[in-house]
């Protein structure tokens, strides 16, 4: 216990002493891990608005609320074996319930009506044309087939919102990855520069025959600490920027929503702090591993 | 508690610094390691505290075979030495109290422990009204009985001195060697290389002279200089060079009728100690400590 306390009084210690290098080591965390989640809570975004045109989804048959277990199993034959259609697939009333959950989150008036008429929305069929082009073609036949109560496609919008995704997401992942490196390599340094300016003291701490962990755990501790408040500053600024967002852009469209559930901020939020923990392991382990002073 | 069989270490680029060294230390004793610098007294030192591993041979510390020794567990057998540097070491930002309790620390007492075993050890080396001081408000000789608390308040098994005295006058020379003979009488063993004759002279210890890493002579109740010199051999022209040109050396040489006071004040100072310890008295507070580490000792050795 007495070791503990003493491990993090050390750590915190060169926090004081080498301010300006831990500031920049703790900024670059900070900027890494903001295009980290950021890019995470972005796709998270459309990923909910765009929940019913996953997989490649362009148009979608409603379903007569009659229509039977058979008469359903029918009609997917039928259309699965049109030219056009790559595959199909159905979605009963709970699974579009359960959908509309997510879609509709950042709307309480509707929840409500949700979860007071849980059969309100109809089964669907859900399909994936050969070519993205031809949805219109299969929209026809949709119209005119019987038991089929409306049919509707992905928009232009919903095309444009995916192909934005999915460029920022490669370029904010290589921007993430370059940053994280530098990061790691800025944490390297400072603690380097610890190292350097408690040679001494390691020095003597070794002549009185303190253990390896003894002397390089403060170290560990400071690099990790370094990570974690860059990385908790990163969740705080894009959970902050986040619900300024679903604040400030209340004109948007009422399709769009820019609520994030809460879960999903929880779990990606501790993965991203624990992200900047690993940086700052990383990089303290690294100048331990190669400063002369530490080895024996 | 210290053995060395057929030691030799060559150091990168051929320097020999030790050449099939053999010694043996029993515990309690009190041996100076002499020689003229460059004679591989500090390499001795620096391989008994396993500071470096040897080119060949075997070395035995506290009942471990320190030349075998995985690194991490060299921290362990340090727990059983004590070092003492010319350079005294001391860490400048901390007080006298906090450089020993550092020692302590880093090793992972008990706060309670270092609390009882901290004041002790500062009055053994008399400077408990200056625990508050930092190392820059002391002189030389205070600070350097800093670094032997800070040595000893682990309770070593072994205390190793490397030129503890180098940087000190006479007078204070004489108050560390009290020190460190009152520490060797509580059982541990004491090993120090020096190049001050007074000091060997008036002790009258063990006395191991090395000549270029090898031993040359092995006197138990020696002096600095050899006996019965021999006549140098042709090749040690730049060891004489070096030894001319050793300021302390020269020091020694135009400082000898001080020194022969230091010598005398010295063995009159450790004789009358001695009587005192020998009478039980426990006047200076001492006795307890001794008792202490000699307990420590039956138990770890």
């Amino acid at each position: 216990m007495t070791s503990l306390i003493y491990m993090f009084k050390e750590a915190f210690n060169n926090f004081g002493r080498n301010a300006l290098v831990v500031l920049g080591a703790i900024l670059a965390v900070f900027i890494s891990l903001t295009l980290t989640f950021g890019t995470l809570v972005f796709g998270e975004v459309v990923r909910v608005n765009t929940l019913q045109w996953a997989e490649d989804v362009r148009v979608i048959a409603f379903l007569q609320d009659d229509m039977t277990a058979e008469a359903t199993a029918e009609l997917q034959n039928e259309v699965s074996s049109w030219p056009q259609v790559a595959d199909i697939f159905y979605v009963s009333k709970p699974a579009a319930f359960d959908e509309a959950l997510v879609l509709f989150s950042n709307d309480e008036a509707m929840l409500r009506v949700l979860k007071e008429n849980p059969d309100l929305l109809p089964a669907s069929l859900r399909v994936q044309p050969v070519d993205p082009e031809d949805y219109d073609l299969i929209v026809i036949r949709l119209e005119s087939t019987p038991g089929v109560a409306s049919v509707e496609s992905a928009g232009d919008a919903i095309d444009a919102m995916i192909a934005l995704r999915d460029g920022l997401q490669i370029m904010f992942w290589l921007l993430a990855v370059a940053l994280g490196v530098a990061a790691v390599a800025l944490i390297a340094n400072t603690i380097h520069m610890a190292i350097y300016a408690r040679r001494e003291e390691i020095e003597i701490m070794r002549l009185v025959g303190a253990s390896n962990w003894f002397v390089r755990t403060p170290f560990l501790i400071e690099g990790a600490l370094e990570g974690l408040i860059g990385g908790a500053l990163a969740v705080t600024f894009i959970v902050v920027a986040q619900q300024l967002a679903v604040d400030r852009l209340s004109e948007l469209p009422d399709w769009i929503n820019l609520a994030i559930q809460n879960d999903f901020i929880l779990r990606q939020g501790a993965l991203v702090l624990l992200f900047g923990v690993a940086a700052g392991l990383i990089g303290s382990s690294l100048s331990l591993a190669v400063h002369r002073t530490l080895r024996s | 508690m210290i053995k060395l069989e057929n030691v030799t270490k060559v150091y990168p680029g051929g320097t020999v610094a030790a050449k099939d060294v053999n010694l043996e230390i029993a515990k309690g004793e009190f041996v100076f390691l002499v020689g003229a610098s460059g004679s591989g007294k500090s390499t001795l030192i620096r391989l008994m505290m396993r500071e470096e591993p040897p080119t060949n041979g075997d070395i035995w510390i506290a009942g471990k075979h320190a030349s075998e020794l995985p690194s991490w567990k060299v921290p362990y057998l340090r727990r059983s030495i004590g070092t003492v540097f010319q350079d005294f070491k001391l860490l400048p930002t901390k007080t006298v109290y906090e450089n020993v309790a550092f020692a302590m620390e880093v090793t992972a007492k008990h706060r309670s422990v270092i609390r009882n075993q901290v004041p002790q050890v500062l009055k053994l080396v008399g400077l408990s009204d200056k625990a508050d001081r930092l190392p820059r408000q002391l002189s030389g000789g205070e600070q350097q009985r800093v670094a032997v608390a800070r040595a000893f308040v682990n309770r070593p098994l072994i205390l190793l001195a490397d030129e503890p005295t180098g940087n000190l006058d006479p007078a204070t020379s004489v108050g560390i060697m009290r020190i460190l003979d009152r520490i060797s009488r509580t059982g541990t063993t004491v090993v120090m290389a020096t190049h001050d004759h007074a000091i060997v002279d008036a002790m009258q210890r063990r006395v191991v002279e090395l000549d270029r890493g090898r031993i040359s002579r092995d006197e138990s109740r020696g002096i600095y200089e050899t006996r019965d010199p021999q006549p140098l051999p042709e090749s040690s022209d730049t060891e004489l060079f070096e030894e001319t040109q050793d300021g302390a050396d020269i020091e020694d040489d135009l400082d000898d009728a001080i020194d022969e006071e230091t010598s005398k004040a010295l063995a009159s100072a450790i004789e009358s100690d001695r009587a005192v310890d020998d009478a039980g008295s426990s006047e200076d507070g001492l006795s307890d400590d001794e008792d202490d580490a000699a307990d420590d000792d039956e138990v770890t050795s």
